[in-house]
């Protein structure tokens, strides 16, 4: 029993950090009709960032998040504008195959610049944890947990309350009929890529603080793991994506006490697709994404 | 008055009610003139130089060649389901994976020989297609790109996990020597020869299907399936056999691929690359036409070997700033780039660029 409470705490944790890794996937998908293949490598490269400011400098990763932020938002706002606008109208394999092209050229250069090697940002606190009766909850994951609750719940705030994030949501129903009311569509595409971009860097921060990364598999998984919370919680949805993440999270370190090998991957896919099958909308989506017209 | 009884869905969408094989067959030669026989002129003439060439180099270079076989007849299956039926499946190198380790299976557990279980492998793939395909082929756009991929995901788990049969994590080995061999191996100017006969069928069975009735119900599907279904076609049929036959040529190049490789694990033949090679050496090359993705395979994996052996661990970087490049600039593909340029005498790159931006 305890270690069945101690694998579904586990799963809580690490369901909000995955959570947290797909919201950017999943609104990106949701507003623009992109499949964003290198998510995951715009979040190693937020590792590799506050990585560099922890060596280097002693920042710690929690303190190093705004820079992180801040550094991929421009990266994501300058992608966008000059390169994904570009072939946003093409058929949806083109702007996979640009995101996948993207994924080989910011993954090498990682590569190039970091070796292979699995990396780490080592903090005092971490490793700790403290006990609840028989389950022990570590103090890292923890925080990372509340810090992608916190962020998914301020962004669903900008998305209903201001008016930019207004101005995004429109232009993800109807393109055209927001550049008529005055909304610069190629604008708001690029702020909304580089919002993706930062929350997938501060996603990568969080990761690196409380396991390992590495630029050759971290990001292929990441990026699986967003394409599968994505399609659950529904598109376009930040609760959805929190959801989805919970879900996966959970699912995936109870199917790791109950099942041997990796048949639970299995299991998560079947899900995906009778997901995909039953209710393409998501768990919680709405049906606006999936019957929208592709323009 | 009596009415002949139908023929049922498939062989009505396949043939057409009122022209019987033959019937077309013969229309077919006698519509033949030197003006429009060209592409079949040509595509024999180019597999006499491939058997002509073979003679003159080393076998390393038909080690290169044979992969750049390989990938044309991938190529031209997803360009099957994804270029004409405009389904961008994700998933094709489950058909690849199955397709290998049926072959693998068969011959290492139960001696049978590469001959039987190459049919039986095409088979798998096929009814793998059917089945998966009926409730997939419903979901459309990415949702079917991202269903396909978890399918493929999801047989590699299996294939992994069946750790009695398939040998699992830890790979499977066809014996190839001595009398435990079921058929001998191939050795790599058999495999030059067996890869480009597959990828010269794979070839034909492109350039027939397009011209056909079936072809024009595919395309139909792709500009609009609804009014597709408005008209008469039944799109459902159509898109499965169109899963269908992409899935039978990428089974038996893996079955092929199989043996080639004499020694393999899941994550070789389940390798998540081989569907986005499928997917960018069609797109780059030109979607929806036939010689879109013979020169898009060839092309692409010439450079990638190109790049591979001179730039070392730049490769794959420069690989990716290419495929980049390329989308931004030809996003219908070079060779309908060039085609329509042709046509129109407009060559300005810059009005092509324009032509999807935002």
């Amino acid at each position: 029993m305890s270690q069945f409470l101690q694998a579904a705490a586990y799963g809580v944790v690490q369901g909000g950090l995955l959570g947290l890794v797909a919201v950017g996937f999943s609104l990106v998908w949701g507003i623009m009709n992109v499949v964003n293949f290198s998510h995951g490598a715009l979040a190693v490269t937020g590792a590799y960032i506050a990585w560099i400011l922890n060596i280097r400098f002693g920042v710690d990763p929690f303190l190093a998040i705004p820079v992180v932020a801040v550094a991929l938002f421009a990266f994501g706002y300058v992608l966008q504008r000059g390169l994904i606008n570009l072939v946003i109208n093409a058929p949806i394999f083109l702007t996979l195959l640009l995101t996948f092209g993207l994924n080989l050229v910011i993954l090498n250069g990682l590569q190039l610049l970091f070796t292979a090697d699995d990396r780490t940002i080592d903090t005092s606190y971490a490793s700790q944890s403290f006990a609840i009766g028989a389950v022990n909850v570590p103090y890292g994951r923890l925080a990372a947990c509340f810090l992608a609750l916190g962020i998914t719940v301020a962004l669903a705030l900008m998305m209903s309350r201001t008016r930019l994030g207004h101005a995004i949501g429109a232009t993800g129903m109807d393109r055209g009929a927001a550049r008529l009311m005055g909304i610069r569509a190629r604008h708001i595409y690029a702020v909304t890529f580089g919002i993706a971009a930062a929350l997938a860097g501060v996603a990568g921060t969080m990761i690196a603080t409380v396991g390992s990364f590495n630029p050759t598999t971290t990001p292929g998984q990441l990026t699986l793991d967003a394409f599968v919370i994505s399609v659950l919680g529904g598109l376009g949805n930040m609760y959805g994506a929190l959801v989805g993440g919970l879900v996966l999270g959970i699912a995936e370190s109870l199917g790791g006490l109950l099942l041997t090998g990796t048949w639970v991957n299995a299991i998560a896919m079947a899900v995906l697709i009778i997901t995909l099958v039953i209710r393409p909308s998501g768990l919680i989506g709405k049906a606006m994404y999936g019957g929208r017209v592709e323009v | 008055m009596t009415q002949k009884p139908s023929a049922g869905p498939v062989a009505e969408v396949l043939q057409g009610r009122s022209r019987s094989t033959q019937g077309m067959f013969g229309d077919w030669i006698r519509s033949r003139t030197p003006a429009n026989s060209w592409p079949v002129v040509a595509g024999f003439a180019v597999f006499a130089a491939m058997l002509g060439l073979q003679q003159l180099i080393v076998p390393g270079t038909q080690r290169l060649l044979t992969s750049v076989f390989l990938f044309v007849a991938l190529a031209q299956a997803w360009n099957i389901i994804g270029g004409y039926t405009g389904y961008a499946s994700f998933g094709q190198v489950a058909f690849f994976g199955l397709g290998a380790y049926t072959v693998a299976v068969l011959m290492n557990n139960y001696h049978v020989s590469f001959w039987v279980a190459l049919p039986v492998a095409v088979v798998v793939g096929v009814l793998f297609a059917v089945v998966i395909g009926v409730p997939l082929l419903r979901l459309r756009g990415h949702y079917f790109a991202i269903a396909t991929l978890g399918a493929a995901e999801g047989a590699r788990e299996v294939v992994n996990n069946m750790t009695s049969v398939t040998g699992g994590g830890g790979g499977i080995t066809i014996p190839t020597f001595g009398s435990e061999a079921p058929t001998p191996y191939f050795g790599k100017p058999g495999f030059y020869l067996a890869f480009l006969v597959l990828a010269a069928v794979s070839v034909a069975v492109a350039a027939l299907i397009a011209r056909s009735r079936f072809g024009y119900a595919m395309v139909a599907v792709h500009e609009d399936e609804d009014a597709a279904g408005a008209v008469g076609i039944n799109t459902t049929v159509v898109k499965v056999i169109a899963f269908a036959v992409s899935a039978a040529i990428v089974a038996c190049a893996g079955a092929f691929y199989a043996f080639q490789q004499i020694e393999f694990y899941p994550t070789d033949v389940f390798d998540a690359s081989f569907t986005v090679l499928m997917v960018i050496m069609v797109v780059i090359g030109g979607s929806g036409s036939v010689v879109g993705p013979l020169a898009g395979a060839v092309g692409l994996e010439l450079l990638s070997q190109f790049l591979r052996v001179n730039l070392g661990s730049f490769n794959q970087l420069i690989f990716g700033a290419i495929i980049v490049l390329v989308v931004v600039f030809f996003p219908q593909g070079v060779v309908i780039y060039l085609r329509d340029a042709w046509r129109t005498r407009q060559f300005s790159i810059l009005d092509n660029v324009r032509r999807y931006r935002l």
